[in-house]
């Protein structure tokens, strides 16, 4: 059980819960969004459309509930299957400490870009 | 709990097992699930452009227009619709009935993924289709 190789007594199941739950949410997001993208060039990939989105405030909290729920489902994801290797705690920690870094940064990169209009 | 040291490494531990459809499955998931992680990283930051103005956002949609980005974008389908089938299969396998059928399931998911990657694939090279046949007609 390499989770109790680094020390931690968390299970994780909330995490795998969580996975569950935000994938199901993605499911449909993710439909929605290559509906949306794809349905002509002029609706996924004008300038104008996407300002005229972001300046929506449904839109701009679906946007916020996608960025924040997609890059937790991706960083939990890598972070489960780091948690298969027998880790030393050091790159544990090295490694989740990555994961919790640049997803705070991309996150904020990305709600910045969201609210900026 | 003192764990034992197998001696072998991770990737020949997982080839040596025997593989059926659920073996393929995680693998697949896991495959595209990093890919998809470091692809949500690169879309993040492509659409901070956004902020920079009309030119700037414009010549970026006009590098991704480009043949190259074409295929990519196909490809990124392809991992899209891997990742998303087989999690309504994980979810039916976890909250539902799925273990009793889920051999099945991936199956039957699968052959929609492909149909609906070549769909895409039309759709996302309808113009050079045209093209190529035009000159048949």
């Amino acid at each position: 059980m390499s989770f109790r190789y680094y020390g931690s007594r968390k299970s994780g199941s909330i995490s795998w819960l969580l996975q569950r739950i935000t994938g199901i949410f993605l499911i449909f997001a993710m439909v929605g969004h290559y509906i949306l993208m794809h349905y002509s060039p002029e609706t996924g990939h004008s300038y104008e459309q996407s300002v005229a989105r972001f300046s929506n405030a449904y839109w701009k909290m679906f946007y916020l509930t996608f960025i924040t729920l997609g890059l937790w489902h991706g960083l939990n994801g890598v972070w489960s299957i780091l948690r298969d290797f027998k880790m030393k705690p050091w790159l544990a920690i090295t490694l989740y400490g990555i994961i919790v870094v640049s997803g705070i940064a991309f996150w904020v990169l990305g709600v910045s870009t969201a609210l900026h209009f | 709990m003192k764990v034992a040291k197998t001696g072998e490494g991770y990737f020949k531990l997982v080839a040596s097992y025997k593989k059926e459809t659920g073996g393929w499955a995680w693998i697949i998931h896991r495959i595209s699930g990093l890919a998809l992680t470091a692809y949500i990283y690169v879309h993040i930051y492509a659409l901070s452009t956004l902020t920079k103005g009309k030119e700037a956002f414009d010549a970026e949609m006009a590098l991704f227009q480009k043949p190259l980005f074409k295929v990519l974008e196909w490809l990124l389908f392809a991992f899209v619709l891997a990742h998303t089938l087989n999690g309504i299969r994980i979810v039916l396998v976890d909250f539902g009935k799925g273990s009793f059928y889920h051999k099945k399931a991936f199956a039957y998911l699968m052959i929609i993924g492909i149909i609906a990657f070549l769909v895409m694939g039309y759709f996302i090279f309808s113009h050079e289709i045209h093209q190529a046949f035009a000159g048949l007609l």
